[in-house]
């Protein structure tokens, strides 16, 4: 059972998360091992493994990008940072040097702060991207589009998503400094 | 099913509570008292006193008793070595990855002497209940670590309880705190104790408590203000007096601390020490003020990860004895911008609620439900020293996460994996958690095999580790080596142990009766042996008295009571006659005495 077939969904991305909320609420108190102490083993072992399931499962789909990833991961499509453009290669090089910077301690409060406001709004744009290409894929899904043309949505969310996770590991690594 | 408790293991003082008629209530000990503080005394002759008694041995004799335990759960030495110096304990030499204290030549672990916590409140659950307790639900610290929680886990099983869950204190509060009434809203606990801090943040909605974030720092409590006020003071009496007297200051300064939660101003008092020294407030509060602050670091830590503001939170709960303390009280007021709540007992709100959790798992109730987190991330070692992490912190638990495992090597029959906790990328900086080996892999060109590994973090925040091969379908046999804890067949071994001493000692207390028995037995005997009625016996009868003296004197130096005993029947049996003569010789005599007496 995958993760969307947990909570009864359609393989797409726009996700109500209240009703999420309240499905997971449900499923939770259908599984949840306190409702097993007094059952068999094999029950009890049932209801930990499901709970896990639905927890794994919430965990996954309700966060905008964990959810895009998990859907590329059903569909058999993986992100490849190797297949990333040289020119966007090139610029997160100089990012990259830059967040070292901030780590050596060689780089000014001003210069730190302008940094994390240029990552930043470059991670904004990558949300932005995200969510288009999500709804894009919706689109496409409740129009019952071709194969081709769904595949090549699929193509594009992960590239999308290979390139921006240069960016949060930038991020990240900002993060570390003081 | 059978009763099931609720037990606080704290640092400073432990509880057992039972929900009766859909009310918890605490069990209280034979001493009448709630609070059973985690103090273990050790008798020379073996017996072990734990609460009360055993703290009003903390002063005479501060080698053999045992105090703060749970601060050593899942600890190795290098965890601890701060604290060691205020501490009177013998450390064992072996005691890099579990500490093992030294008492009158034993080796003792935390999840040992937290059992002998556990014992005392079962049994003083069973005494209050009338019946037998097995089944138990054990509270932690919500930011406790994986040993940690096995630790505690292995402490139950010690102690003979069949610990049903693990529940973290702080939502254990919530729970307690008939918060439920409110449909909807968000909470923070803040829980601070004697030696461990939590906060963690609730979402409540028809029952369902969901945790959203928690933090808290396993290292942090009332403990560390006591010390602080130990340092204070031996600085100001200069150098550093002799260690025995640390309990003396420790009390102290914890009276003290104590007092200031009420008063304006209060007196550190050493008699011994002729110290004696006065500690306003203001002064108090200065001192203990990097300690407070480092509580609201993971305050905003768990705002931040559960995607809130300090506004966004309806009621802040305060639990624990540290959040008697006024500073305290202030410093979490000015941070959520609310009057906490402190309408319950702090120190008995935690037993209160693992009472309300062991009721909903006993079937009591249904419409309640406790959805907890992992406090720490779950990762994996990969190449060049680097975590890869496979479940975030703050996830709902039980939860789960697939990975697949090869081999580098052609033929390789064996992969090794490490699992550490903790939110750093680099293996150097996180805690090892435990190695695994998945052996008997079917010999394959390198890359070829594909092993799916399943970690799966339980109810109780413990991790559970299964594996199989994808080509041949076969189940793995993993050997798991836990870095900071006991492996299963030493908690077996210690669970044996408990059951031989308990053996042994009760032998040994029958063996020591028997033997006083049969002393006052051989005194009787030797004086009749001067009385003038010996001549009334047979030779047979004397022979036979004479026998049995030395077959007994030969018995007593026996370990076995039952063979003393039957050396005592023996000789009860052959000194009857004599006995009986000499008794009746007495009442006759008695008679006469009284005779003359009523003529006179």
């Amino acid at each position: 059972m995958n993760y969307f077939e947990v909570f009864g969904l359609p393989k797409i991305l726009g996700i109500d998360l209240a009703r999420l909320e309240r499905k997971f609420h449900e499923l939770s108190r259908k599984y949840h091992p306190d409702f097993f102490t007094a059952s068999s083993t094999e029950e009890k072992l049932q209801a930990l493994h499901m709970t896990a399931l639905v927890n794994d499962a919430y965990r996954t789909l309700r966060h905008p990008v964990r959810r895009v990833e998990y859907l590329l991961d059903v569909e058999g499509f993986k992100p490849d940072g190797s297949k990333v453009p040289k020119s966007f290669l090139m610029e997160m090089f100089e990012i990259n040097e830059q967040v070292e910077e901030a780590h050596s301690g060689s780089a000014t409060p001003e210069q730190i702060s302008a940094l994390r406001h240029d990552i930043e709004n470059r991670a904004a744009r990558f949300d932005s991207q995200i969510e288009a290409a999500s709804a894009e894929w919706d689109r496409l899904v409740s129009n019952h589009a071709t194969e081709p043309e769904l595949k090549a949505q699929l193509s594009r969310l992960t590239e999308i998503l290979s390139e921006s996770s240069y960016i949060r590991n930038l991020e990240r690594d900002l993060e570390g400094t003081a | 099913m059978s009763k099931i408790v609720g037990i606080d293991l704290g640092t400073t003082n432990s509880l057992v509570a039972i929900v009766e008629n859909g009310v918890p209530r605490v069990l209280p000990g034979r001493d009448g008292s709630k609070l059973v503080p985690s103090v273990i005394h050790f008798e020379e002759g073996g017996e072990v006193l734990v609460g009360n008694t055993a703290k009003a041995r903390l002063i005479e004799n501060p080698k053999n008793t045992i105090f703060s335990i749970k601060r050593f759960m899942g600890k190795g030495l290098e965890d601890v070595r701060d604290d060691l110096p205020l501490l009177p304990f013998e450390v064992s030499s072996d005691s890099e990855h579990i500490i093992r204290l030294k008492i009158f030549g034993r080796d003792y672990t935390p999840p040992q002497l937290s059992a002998l916590i556990l014992k005392e409140l079962k049994r003083n659950a069973e005494a209050e209940l009338g019946e037998e307790v097995v089944n138990a639900v054990i509270t932690v610290p919500a930011y406790f670590n994986d040993a940690q929680r096995q630790a505690t886990k292995d402490a139950g099983r010690i102690a003979g309880l069949d610990v049903l869950r693990i529940v973290n204190e702080p939502t254990a509060a919530s729970l307690a705190y008939g918060l439920n009434e409110r449909q909807h809203g968000t909470i923070a606990v803040f829980d601070f104790g004697g030696g461990t801090f939590d906060i963690s943040i609730l979402k409540l909605s028809e029952g369902i408590f969901e945790v959203l974030a928690t933090s808290g720092d396993t290292h942090l409590g009332g403990d560390d203000i006591d010390e602080l006020l130990i340092r204070l003071v031996m600085k100001e009496i200069g150098g550093a007096p002799d260690a025995s007297a640390i309990p003396s200051i420790r009390k102290a300064v914890n009276k003290a601390k104590e007092d200031l939660s009420a008063a304006d101003s209060a007196e550190i008092v050493i008699e011994s020490l002729g110290y004696r020294r006065k500690l306003p407030r203001a002064e108090f509060n200065a001192l203990i003020d990097p300690i407070v602050e480092r509580t609201l670091k993971p305050c905003r830590q768990a705002l931040q990860d559960a995607g809130l503001k300090p506004d966004a939170i309806n009621e802040v709960v305060m639990v624990g004895g540290s959040t008697r303390i006024p500073l305290v009280r202030e410093r979490v007021q000015a941070m959520f911008g609310r009057v906490p709540h402190t309408e319950l007992n702090p120190d008995e709100v935690v037993a209160l609620g693992a009472a309300v959790q062991a009721d909903i798992l006993g079937g009591g109730k249904r419409d309640m439900l406790l959805l907890d987190v992992t406090p720490l991330s779950l990762g994996i070692e990969t190449m060049g020293g680097v975590i890869s992490k496979i479940i975030p912190r703050n996830s709902t638990i039980p939860a789960s996460a697939t990975e697949m495992f090869t081999t580098f090597v052609e033929g390789q029959t064996n992969v090794k994996i490490h699992v550490l906790q903790g939110e750093r990328e680099l293996v150097k900086d996180c805690r090892s958690l435990a190695q695994f080996d998945l052996k008997n892999i079917p010999p394959m060109p390198a890359g070829m095999p594909r092993i799916e590994v399943k970690f799966l973090i339980d109810a109780d925040g413990i991790l559970n580790v299964s594996a199989q091969e994808q080509r041949t379908n076969k189940y793995q046999s993993i050997e798991v080596k836990p870095t900071y804890g006991l492996t299963d067949e030493q908690v077996e071994g210690m669970i044996l142990e408990s059951f031989e001493y308990a053996e042994s000692d009760i032998e040994a207390r029958q063996v020591i009766e028997a033997r006083n028995e049969a002393e006052l037995v051989l005194n009787a005997t030797e004086k009749g042996l001067h009385d003038e009625h010996l001549s009334q016996l047979s030779d047979e009868e004397r022979a036979e008295i004479t026998a049995a003296v030395t077959h007994l004197k030969e018995a007593m130096k026996s370990e076995s009571h039952t063979v003393i005993r039957e050396a005592i029947d023996r000789l009860s049996a052959g000194t009857q006659h004599l006995a009986e003569l000499i008794m009746n010789s007495t009442i006759q005599k008695a008679l006469k005495d009284k005779r003359v007496r009523e003529i006179q």
